[in-house]
């Protein structure tokens, strides 16, 4: 026993057992309903599409590791998440180069520029696809990329069909239709049941802070139902905008990205809000068909902002003797 | 160890341990062969030295290193110092191993016949500094210090210890002579003790103000006590000795209470060894015994890689060698398997929120981590609360990133004192 070598290290000597793997892999866990539901709807070109993505998305995490001589972090598979995000939200269609470049500008502009992990102000899968958005909207049109599938349901991304056609289109789509995934759209952004089953699980395993998606849903809601009930026939009822579009994906798994959300309660609460309020604002008044991407780019950019709103810390501002 | 529960909507709660009553008394463990004494004093080459080794000592004598110092230990034995040897702890504070071998022969205890047992506090800070409990005198006779109030910690303050409760159980009534005689020496307003609210052992604690503390940690953490039990919360950068409050183990009252009553210095100090297995032993052992005895009095067996750790596993101190002494304020030693040892790591910080959650002082520990991380000390103070931190640990021990948050703001609150003393 005299010359046995000790761990010295540190208190505390216990740890939760938590680690970043355990987050990531259970946001992976969250999103297989949605991707199966993807895969076994859009056939073989979703399987495609997700796993190039999700593969070219860790792979570039690693050739940027390499670059910048950090130590390689993909078992962390915060870049699989990433990446599976990123195919989840594109159309089955997508040409393989279209993926590839998309991942590429997710994982080095929009995390390893910043530093890498941690560091990102923004949704490193938003960043990308705000940038095929802009680079080349043709690709991201779920209207053209499904003219040769046959679905027996109305085969019209429902918030494109929305901003061209008027309130008249929304007879075609029912709340029980965009809920079980009977729309056209992202791979996984389709099916609405699957993606909340995903969400509250991640709430519930404590992996997401159920403030902001409370928040970030009662915004949509709230914001939906004062133009409602205002103007009901220019404007589509809550409940649609809730389930169509990336906005479920939006409120369980985008907004609540830890680097780039706050983490104080009232600043969650008007993160969360703001997103679902700008959402709404894009949406009925502005040229965007699906606002979710640039409001939760915008509310990204505002949380520096209010996550200064804090509680009082232990015997600061305490008058006493 | 306690894991993260699957479900994790809310924050993690983690309880102290109640006094485990199957350990009835402490064993008692014979003095070896070899004793090692801690004196926070570091070895100055240029300076005579008023011990040396091959010295003979005897029990209860006083040992300094040079005529202008004030540590001092008292030798538990008779015996001839061996040697000397550095020590240095964790932020590099060096100290010096007295190592002294017992000879069980010599006649001890001239040393104090001769002295005069005063029940002052100059006499106490002058031979009592070292007593098992380690009362702070020197804390108490400082002048900057207006000491009111005694805070017994009957409640152990780190998790799975129990040391402080058995002895508040087994030695009730020498606690409460002690508390006399310190209360006299100190003209205190009042003694309060901490008790576990659950505990169902019963105990005779009168003349205490007894505080009932709740079982979760980190409840019984001195900045807790004050701020739930005595309506004084702490400022930053302040510790509970500046708003008159002193807390104190109930061992060191037991030990006062019987030097008064024996006339002669004590040297046996109750110790809790949890193995790795989480089964306790009770053991008291002299002041200066190396750990390394205690552990093969109960066939504890360490393995390369494994940690022994003195404390509790939120606060407590790995340390890098078994030859490591029992000290006055050692409560309990745990001994913890290479497989368990959780891994830290040097990631950035995720953002993840949940130290925020679980911070009792609602310290912003994500902002603050990235300024420690830089060394920006007095912005960290200034503008994230770096002072209010009242050092539990919560926040490593749920960390995501697994990043090392306990000990960043330890070495922030050092570095950021170092800073001061220069300016």
């Amino acid at each position: 026993m005299t010359n046995t070598k000790l761990i010295v290290s540190h208190a505390p000597f216990w740890h939760s057992g938590d680690s970043l793997f355990q987050q990531n892999l259970n946001f992976l866990i969250a999103l297989v309903p949605a991707a199966l539901f993807g895969i076994f709807k859009f056939g073989a070109p979703a399987l495609g599409v997700l796993t190039l993505a999700t593969s070219s998305a860790m792979l570039w995490e690693v050739i940027m590791a390499i670059i910048s001589k950090q130590k390689i972090a993909i078992a962390d598979m915060e870049s699989a998440v990433i990446g599976l995000l990123f195919g989840m939200m594109v159309p089955a269609t997508m040409p393989w180069w279209v993926v590839i470049t998309g991942t590429f500008v997710a994982v080095v502009l929009g995390k390893y520029v910043f530093g890498g992990i941690g560091g990102n102000p923004f949704h490193p899968t938003l960043v990308g696809i705000a940038i095929l958005m802009m680079s080349w909207p043709a690709f991201l049109d779920f209207d053209t990329a499904y003219v040769s599938y046959q679905f027996d349901f109305t085969a019209l991304a429902p918030l494109a069909a929305l901003k061209s056609q008027g309130t008249s289109v929304l007879s075609s789509f029912s709340t029980y239709d965009l809920l079980m995934g009977n729309e056209v759209g992202g791979i996984g952004s389709t099916f609405g049941l699957g993606i909340i089953i995903g969400g509250i699980y991640l709430i519930l395993r404590g992996y997401t802070r159920w403030e902001i998606v409370v928040a970030f849903i009662a915004g949509i809601l709230i914001t939906a139902t004062l133009f409602y009930v205002l103007h009901p026939d220019t404007y589509a009822p809550p409940l649609f905008h809730l389930f169509s579009g990336y906005t479920l994906l939006g409120a369980f798994f985008l907004a609540v990205e830890n680097s780039s959300s706050p983490v104080h309660r009232i600043p969650m609460l008007v993160y969360g809000f703001l997103g679902g309020f700008m959402i709404i604002l894009v949406r009925n008044i502005g040229i965007y068909p699906d606002g979710t991407i640039l409001s939760i780019l915008l509310i990204n950019l505002i949380n520096p902002l209010i996550d200064v709103i804090k509680p009082k810390a232990l015997g600061k501002g305490v008058s006493h003797a | 160890m306690i894991k993260r529960s699957f479900f994790a909507l809310s924050k993690p709660r983690l309880t102290y341990d109640l006094l485990d009553t199957s350990l009835q008394s402490a064993e008692p463990l014979a003095v070896p062969g070899s004793l090692t004494l801690l004196l926070p004093e570091k070895i100055d080459s240029a300076k005579k030295a008023l011990i040396g080794p091959g010295d003979a000592v005897k029990k209860g004598q006083k040992l300094k290193l040079y005529d202008d110092s004030t540590p001092y230990v008292l030798s538990p034995v008779a015996g001839t110092i061996k040697g000397f040897d550095s020590y240095s702890d964790d932020f590099g504070n060096k100290a010096t191993y007295i190592m002294i071998k017992p000879n069980p022969s010599a006649k001890g205890d001239e040393q104090w016949a001769q002295t005069n047992l005063e029940q002052t506090l100059e006499f106490a800070v002058g031979h009592l500094g070292q007593i098992p409990g380690a009362l702070p005198f020197s804390t108490l006779a400082n002048p900057d210090y207006d000491i009111r109030t005694i805070v017994v910690t009957g409640a152990d303050t780190d998790l799975l210890c129990d040391t402080c409760q058995f002895v508040c159980s087994a030695y009730a009534d020498q606690m409460a002579a002690g508390a006399r005689i310190l209360k006299a020496m100190i003209r205190a307003d009042r003694i309060c003790i901490t008790v576990p609210e659950n505990l169902s052992v019963q105990v005779d604690l009168d003349g205490f103000n007894i505080l009932r503390t709740s079982d979760t940690y980190p409840s019984n953490l001195p900045a807790m006590v004050m701020k739930d039990h005595l309506g004084k919360v702490l400022s930053p950068g302040t510790i509970p000795e500046n708003e008159g409050v002193c807390f104190i183990r109930p061992e060191a009252l037991v030990s006062l209470a019987r030097i008064y009553e024996t006339g002669h210095p004590v040297f046996d100090k109750v110790i809790t060894l949890i193995d790795k297995g989480g089964k306790r032993y009770r053991v008291k052992a002299t002041i200066g015994t190396p750990i390394s005895k205690i552990l093969s009095c109960f066939n504890v067996q360490i393995n390369e890689r494994d940690r022994v750790i003195i404390g509790g596993p939120m606060r407590g101190l790995a340390t890098y060698t078994v030859h490591h002494p029992v000290v006055p304020d050692m409560d309990t030693i745990m001994v913890q398997d290479r497989d368990v040892i959780a891994e830290l790591s040097d990631s950035a910080c995720v953002n993840c929120g949940e130290c925020i959650r679980i911070c009792p002082a609602n310290v912003p520990v994500n902002l603050l981590v990235r300024y420690l991380e830089a060394n920006l000390y007095e912005e960290a103070a200034d503008r994230f609360d770096l002072e209010s931190c009242i050092e539990c640990g919560l926040c490593s021990y749920v960390c995501r990133a697994r990043i090392p948050l306990y000990q960043y703001i330890r070495l922030g609150k050092h570095e950021l004192l170092t800073l001061r003393e220069n300016a």
